[in-house]
């Protein structure tokens, strides 16, 4: 969306439109995981799914991002259906076999039109994107030989690149060590000041509590909604 | 679960056998005879093998600098390898816009099970079969080996193709699909290269399996070295018939070595260092000179 000082009546509407809208969502594979699940985010926001292993949170993160049926209810994303959804999986889902150019390149040609000028708009926002995660200088290696905190990096760039307004990400932060993970989030955060909204799955709170605006908690079947202070209320003021 | 295993091999043994007395009558003695007789005519009229098939014609003349270019022996595996190379090429070519189109994990079954119907077509008729018919349709030749070996290959291959394709990790294809990929892009920027090391490897393999062959095509007038097979076996000449499949064993044998090497270009043995090809001959350990990476 085109950033502008007047805003127009349609543009102001979809503003304060929630970017996403779970209506009575049942998660599971044949057995429903949770309680029915209702709620909306907004724009800008920042949330963690927290929780045990087994409660379903990469399942909610995929059911969010379609790749999941839901066994009931409904969820429904307000964004561009070409390039504004961005998923990071646990695993990454980059090409290993690749380079890192070429991995992120599949995110910055998501939203081009093919013309005779896309593969240079297309090379120069690959670079950009690299450029923001701290990797241009890898660009020619092949992905395989990266460190795991350098495909993080990588698959963060790829996700950058076409610009999703909302980005769905699987253990974003909890395998990196604080100085990746602020280089990873401060990477993200130009795009969040611009409205578009991140869900990210942990399995550990420390990194995710630094950033999130709002918790989820899976626990036994039951969903809540938090505050990052409720959280840590309800966790007994350890934060984790 | 070891001996579970174990049994259930041993299970499928027994019921081999028993299918193979019934398909002898019982007659177990047959095999003994059998044997006896591949010992005499191997001994009294394969061995040992006449080389004289590598050397020139009498007819036609010779022109070449090269006495040995225009010998049966070359001759005709040229003509073999150069039916099995361009089959393989085009097969390959019509695998791949077949294949991604029948992997259950790129397109809905609607799309996915007509064609995996049209590939088990294709390849439910043997390549000599393809042969007959394509003799029958457009006359004796190398063309018609071309031809039938093409149609088979895109039925094998595709099959090998589209199950490599359904066996690939989904965590790529799944963020693909999210970003907003469309179906073309994932195929060609993620699937294919991340399987091109066994892409490559049956690409290589077809090629064998098409040489090998392209033997048996030549047997119903199809061209290449199986011609000469067919004519040497109808004068009794076993003995040039084993020199001609001994050749057809060396080129089978150094097809396998290009493959090998082929192979380490696109899979993480590209990391380290090659083996030399005295390592191979000599199957010396290969030391890994370069960590794979850190994670």
């Amino acid at each position: 969306m085109k950033r502008s000082s007047l805003w127009t009546v349609s543009e102001r509407a979809e503003l304060t439109e929630p970017l996403l809208t779970l209506d009575n969502l049942v998660i599971g594979y044949q057995e429903p995981l949770t309680e029915p699940i209702s709620l909306e985010v907004g724009r800008g926001e920042v949330i963690a799914i927290l929780g045990p292993s087994g409660v379903g949170k990469t399942t909610l993160l995929r059911t969010i991002a379609g790749l999941v049926m839901p066994l009931g209810g409904s969820s429904h994303q307000r964004v561009d259906k070409q390039g504004g959804l961005g998923y990071i999986p646990q695993n990454l889902g980059l090409a290993r076999h690749g380079t890192v150019a070429h991995n992120v390149s599949l995110g910055a040609g998501v939203r081009m039109k093919w013309s005779l000028s896309m593969y240079g708009r297309r090379r120069q926002k690959t670079m950009e994107a690299l450029a923001n995660v701290g990797m241009e200088h890898k660009a020619t290696e092949p992905v395989r030989r990266l460190s795991g905190g350098q495909k993080r990096r990588v698959a963060t760039a790829r996700t950058l690149a076409h610009r999703p307004q909302l980005i769905l990400a699987d253990e974003f932060l909890s395998e990196l060590d604080d100085a990746n993970a602020t280089a990873v989030m401060d990477a993200v955060s130009p795009l969040l000041e611009e409205g578009s909204s991140l869900i990210m799955v942990e399995h550990h709170a420390e990194h995710a509590l630094k950033y999130a605006t709002r918790v989820w908690k899976l626990d036994d079947g039951k969903f809540s909604d938090l505050t990052v202070q409720g959280w840590i209320s309800a966790e007994g003021g350890e934060g984790k | 679960m070891k001996a579970r295993l174990f049994g259930a091999i041993g299970a499928l043994g027994l019921i081999a056998i028993f299918v193979l007395s019934d398909l002898a009558d019982g007659d177990w003695g047959r095999f003994g005879g059998g044997l006896e007789n591949l010992a005499v005519f191997f001994t009294e009229s394969m061995w040992p093998p006449d080389w004289s098939v590598l050397e020139a014609r009498s007819y036609p003349p010779c022109e070449a600098q090269l006495e040995f270019t225009c010998s049966v022996g070359y001759v005709g595996m040229l003509e073999t390898l150069k039916i099995a190379f361009v089959s393989t090429i085009l097969g390959f070519l019509g695998a791949m816009l077949l294949s991604p189109l029948a992997a259950r994990n790129l397109q809905t079954v609607w799309i996915s099970i007509p064609v995996r119907i049209l590939l088990a077509a294709v390849r439910s008729l043997p390549s000599l079969i393809w042969a007959i018919i394509f003799v029958i349709v457009i006359g004796f030749g190398p063309l018609s080996g071309v031809l039938a070996m093409t149609f088979y290959t895109v039925g094998y291959l595709g099959k090998l193709q589209y199950e490599t394709f359904e066996g690939m990790e989904s965590a790529p294809l799944e963020a693909g699909r999210a970003m907003g990929l469309s179906s073309t892009s994932i195929t060609t920027n993620i699937v294919i290269p991340e399987n091109s090391n066994h892409l490559l490897s049956q690409l290589i393999f077809m090629f064998e399996y098409n040489v090998r062959h392209g033997t048996v095509i030549g047997i119903v007038g199809a061209g290449g070295i199986g011609y000469h097979i067919i004519n040497y076996m109808k004068f009794l000449q076993y003995d040039k018939v084993l020199a001609l499949l001994l050749l057809i064993f060396v080129v089978v044998i150094i097809i396998d070595l290009i493959s090998f090497f082929a192979r380490s270009f696109v899979n993480d043995q590209g990391d380290v260092r090659r083996p030399t090809w005295l390592n191979l001959i000599l199957k010396k350990p290969i030391e890994s000179s370069q960590a794979e990476s850190s994670d």
